[in-house]
């Protein structure tokens, strides 16, 4: 019975999951910048796509997971097949109002299992492959030239492989009341002096030193500045996850375009009796999107931002021995805010047909087709030198975008 | 006497300075200090040649490079040692230093806080309650009969483990940074040091000090040894057990964490097996556990039906495994790459990697021969090697105190506190990765938190607090308050959560919502009890006069001390604009160019420019 759910399920929402193939008009490229913010959310370690969004019409669900999967009753359900994971009320609540698209099975051909391998590709765009870039810092190169300074900011203590850039030097930094040199009045001066050492003698080291040195010179009152003007004035629960943070510079005015930081330490590899903790660390990033998103409504920013929320992979269909599950493959991406037309999108991932022989998902949406949706949609920059090849999109913003 | 080549555009800027005259000893070795960035001609065509440095070679500079590498560096008296001994001997002597002892390294001073009752610590506060229920006891503790709140006790003594194990680790850390400053095997730290980045685990999962000390001391035992030997003894390692779930690898449904770890990060790295080798790697492990602290079999668990790893099959066992993955020719290479990346430079020449896997894998993965090797070779000292090395935050600190000339790790600064504003603590690791280590350590911010160390402890906090006993969460401290005042569990809670007047987002929502228990109290309870049995941290300061270093260098004017603490404490020539304005700034603080003339006031001067020295950019290569 819950099998012709599904089939139902599946029909009335096919119009959502073609991807819509209308022209996109780009902003001229001497112009390429329109005032849109790209916020990334990475949820390391490779988040359990099915007990997030959970498939509960689906009996196939159940037989592969009879002691983790999640009871029908304790899921907060938006429709007649899928149920939000208990933990996620701040979640289900953008869902609700319409501002949530999630984009199911988003993976890639010849997964890797391994956290550093597929985050690596996650970060490139590019699996499978050497590139050094990320995918953000070669939007970044794109859509400005190097002049342009504090294009990229990266919240995290070290720099995530997705916003190195050629031609930018992103902001990262973590805490941002230390963002900055503790010095005498007397020092600063040459504390603050810009170094322009061509010299050949020096190492590469040295000359990559030299500058960060700068862009720290460069950024450093920005950014305090902005965090000691910002108000924390709604939840974000026990774990903001840096969104506050995002949206102290957002409220700034800084003319960064892309924001990037990450649930850290590898917290959703939930290998063993993961159902607490899983729901929990949900709770934790699902209360942070939920604050940010009112935050920015607050300040009046909600249709300059969009969110991504994305993981390295999913995991594998069938529950270990241990109450967890370990490396799989594909899994739900989202992409939140109030220019976003909310719903499903993407092709449900068929938990019967569907499986590889290792029992992980076959992907059903390439992952890049979500960044060129970000990058060709919302940025309204040509995605296709960035990820090297034209994706399908999805028509997930509003008319008015 | 000693055999340096200088170069002619250096010895014409130096001749600019005053005093040259001097016929003192220790301008004499002050000028051979200033020689330290006078590279010999020869070493341009250095990069890529394994083969050693003839003894004509050797010289002052050398020797700091090689003991900056080999170890954290040292005071100029210490770089003077293992200049005299010579090249063949002071490799000799950092890589094969059995007979040096060390019986005077003190152990760990415990604070015995672990009881029988802590033995198989559950996994979660949920899976120890659910326990209590179940028995009517965990953590050695009893539910009690009646009453409200009756796991209450259970809770807090679950909360004090996890505080008190995380402090005393925090302890543990600065006993091994005590023994990094003052080993006179510095060599054993630096490769201890080395493994605890390979085989990276943390405490947030292992949650037992006992276990990570016990793994520190392994890594030391085998830190220059044979790999094999510590491959093996870091799979039967209780902390690496727990840490990558042997107890949940069982037969007929393995745990593939730690099969698939052992290939991609201790000995293969990715592409060089596929999904099915760690399926049935894991097989082969099934059954390994740990009881408490010692290593044990559970044969009834042990999967003992043919397995086929790498196209060998065979009714493999552990050990097994560990053999067969080290017979495949990317393991010698992998773990080449990893210790050239550490000890010589993060840029990867792939030609001397071959030669130095060749030494690994016909010695049959002793280290030694490779070490010395490498340190011994051509590459390690050309140009594109010497201060190419990003410090590790650890490196950094550890170095520092060095060659200030310290015997302990000061208590102020906190020295875990420091290494963290940095991006490194110890014990945590933030992934089984590891720290990514080279470029890596360096943003914007981390940069500038590498100019705040220096300055922390040239200028001590007389504001610090120690967060180690002082709860940093407010709601802890609200409950803390609202308890001393008198107000029940349930109201304390609730003011804790900032009473009504917010809207709270869901996970603050749940924070009572136990009835057997209340989870904000017993952190709280937790607390106390951790900070009442954890021996403290002594807060000593750095005592350094630096008037009397520097004047004792010989130096007699800006000039001559700012060059005295850049060759002193940097490796590489400091950019020259950056060098005239301090120098600058030192004889405008000053009112005069002349030391003695200053003498009397200084020192807080000397302190300033140290401050402007360690926050260059340069300070951070090594």
């Amino acid at each position: 019975m819950k099998d012709i759910k599904r089939r139902t399920f599946l029909k009335t929402t096919s119009a959502a999951t073609i991807g819509a193939l209308s022209p996109i008009n780009y902003v001229s490229s001497k112009e390429s910048i329109n005032g849109k913010i790209l916020v990334v959310l990475e949820l390391s370690g490779g988040n359990d796509g099915l007990n997030t969004i959970v498939p509960y019409g689906d009996d196939n669900y159940y037989n592969h997971r009879p002691n983790i999967g999640i009871k029908e009753d304790k899921l907060l359900k938006i429709d007649d097949y899928f149920g939000f994971n208990p933990g996620i009320v701040g979640l289900e609540s953008l869902y609700k109002e319409g501002n949530m698209a999630i984009i199911h099975g988003c993976g890639y051909d010849n997964p890797s299992f391994s956290h550093f391998t597929s985050m690596a590709y996650m970060h490139t765009a590019a699996p499978n492959s050497g590139e050094e870039y990320g995918w953000l810092g070669r939007l970044a190169d794109q859509m400005a030239p190097s002049s342009y300074k504090n294009f990229i900011i990266n919240v995290d203590k070290t720099q995530s492989l997705a916003v190195k850039s050629k031609n930018h030097v992103p902001i990262v930094f973590d805490n941002p009341e230390r963002y900055q040199r503790e010095s005498f009045y007397a020092q600063k001066n040459i504390l603050n002096t810009i170094i322009n050492n061509n010299d050949a003698e020096i190492n590469s080291s040295q000359k990559f030193l030299n500058e960060i040195a700068n862009s720290a010179n460069e950024s450093s009152n920005l950014i305090s500045e902005a965090w000691s003007n910002y108000t924390r004035r709604v939840d974000y629960g026990i774990a903001p996850v840096d969104l506050d943070k995002i949206a102290a510079l957002i409220e700034s005015d800084i003319p960064t375009k892309l924001y990037y930081t990450a649930f850290r330490d590898n917290a959703f590899d939930t290998h063993v009796h993961q159902n607490n903790l899983h729901t929990r660390l949900l709770t934790y990033a699902s209360d942070a999107i939920r604050g940010f998103m009112s935050d920015l409504e607050r300040m009046g920013r909600s249709n300059d931002v969009v969110l991504l929320v994305m993981t390295e992979f999913g995991r594998r269909v069938p529950e270990n021995t241990s109450l967890g599950t370990d490396h799989g493959s594909a899994g739900p991406m989202f992409v939140i805010g109030s220019s976003v037309k909310g719903g499903h999108y993407g092709k449900i991932p068929d938990l019967l047909n569907g499986l590889d022989e290792g029992d992980n998902l076959k992907y059903t949406s390439d992952f890049r087709s979500v960044y060129a949706t970000l990058i060709d949609r919302w940025l309204q920059v040509d995605s296709k030198n960035i990820l090297r090849k034209n994706f399908q999109t999805f028509d997930i913003f509003d008319r008015t975008v | 006497m000693i055999n340096y080549n200088v170069n002619y555009k250096k010895i014409y800027y130096y001749r600019q300075w005053e005093n040259m005259n001097k016929t003192n000893l220790s301008i004499i070795l002050f000028l051979i200090l200033i020689s330290i960035n006078v590279h010999a001609k020869e070493s341009v065509n250095w990069y890529g040649d394994i083969q050693p440095i003839s003894n004509q070679d050797w010289n002052l500079s050398k020797a700091k490079h090689l003991l900056e590498r080999a170890g954290f560096g040292g005071t100029p008296d210490e770089v003077e040692f293992i200049f005299k001994l010579g090249l063949s001997k002071a490799v000799k002597h950092l890589v094969y230093y059995e007979n040096i002892s060390v019986s005077n390294m003190p152990q760990f001073d415990e604070s015995n806080i672990h009881d029988p009752g802590l033995i198989n610590f559950p996994p979660s506060r949920p899976a120890t309650t659910k326990l209590a229920k179940e028995t009517g006891e965990a953590l050695g503790v009893k539910v009690k009969e009646s009453g409200n709140r009756k796991l209450q006790p259970i809770v807090n003594k679950f909360f004090f483990w996890l505080r008190a194990s995380r402090l005393e680790t925090k302890r543990v850390a600065y006993w091994w940074a005590d023994r990094m400053i003052n080993s006179p095997r510095p060599l054993e730290e630096k490769m201890t040091l080395f493994w605890h980045n390979h085989f990276a685990n943390n405490e947030q999962k292992v949650r037992d000090y006992r276990k990570l000390l016990l793994q520190n001391k392994t890594f030391r035992t085998h830190a220059t040894g044979n790999f094999r030997n510590l491959l093996i003894a870091t799979a039967k390692d209780p902390a690496m057990l727990y840490f990558l779930d042997a107890g949940q690898n069982v037969k007929g449904s393995p745990n593939e964490n730690f099969a698939r770890e052992i290939m991609e990060l201790f000995t293969l790295g990715v592409d060089n097996y596929e999904e099915e080798d760690i399926r049935e790697a894991a097989r082969a492990f099934t059954g390994w556990n740990t009881n408490d602290l010692e290593f044990i079999v559970n044969k009834n668990q042990h999967d003992t039906g043919s397995k086929t790893i790498l196209n060998k099959t065979g009714n493999f066992s552990g050990e097994d495994v560990i053999d067969i993955l080290l017979s495949q020719d990317a393991a010698s290479k992998f773990l080449v790459k990893k210790i050239y990346k550490e000890f010589v430079n993060e840029n990867l020449n792939n030609d001397i990697i071959e030669s130095y896997a060749n030494i690994l894998k016909q010695n049959n993965f002793e280290l030694k021969p490779l070490l010395s090797a490498m340190f011994l070779s051509r590459d390690f000292y050309s140009d594109k090697n010497r201060g190419a090395h990003i410090k590790s935050p650890v490196e950094l600190v550890i170095s520092t105190y060095k060659k200030l000339g310290l015997n302990n790790t000061p208590g102020v600064p906190d020295f875990n506190q420091s290494t963290t504003a940095m991006g490194q603590t110890l014990f945590w690791p933030p992934t089984v990765a590891g720290w990514a280590g080279g470029k890596s350590w360096i943003t914007p911010a981390l940069l500038m938190e590498r100019g705040n160390f220096a300055r922390s402890f040239l200028y001590p906090d007389i504001d610090f607090i120690d967060k180690d006993f002082y709860s940093p969460d407010p709601k802890i401290i609200v409950m803390h308050n609202a308890i001393k005042e008198g107000a029940d569990i349930t109201s304390a809670t609730k003011s804790s959560n900032g009473g009504d007047s917010m809207m709270m987002a869901e996970s603050n929502m749940m924070a009572d919502r136990d009835e057997d228990f209340n989870t904000r109290y017993a952190s709280y309870k937790g607390w106390q009890m951790a900070v009442s049995r954890v021996k403290p941290i002594m807060r000593n300061a750095v005592n350094v006069n630096f008037t009397s270093m520097v004047l004792n260098s010989g130096a007699t004017n800006s000039h001559e001390a700012v060059d005295y603490l850049i060759n002193r404490f940097l490796i590489v020539k400091i950019d020259g604009k950056k060098r005239d304005m301090i120098i600058s700034f030192l004889s405008d603080n000053l009112g005069t160019n002349d030391l003695l003339q200053a003498e009397t006031y200084l020192e807080d001067n000397l302190r300033l420019v140290l401050h402007l020295i360690m926050s260059q950019p340069e300070y951070q290569l090594g």
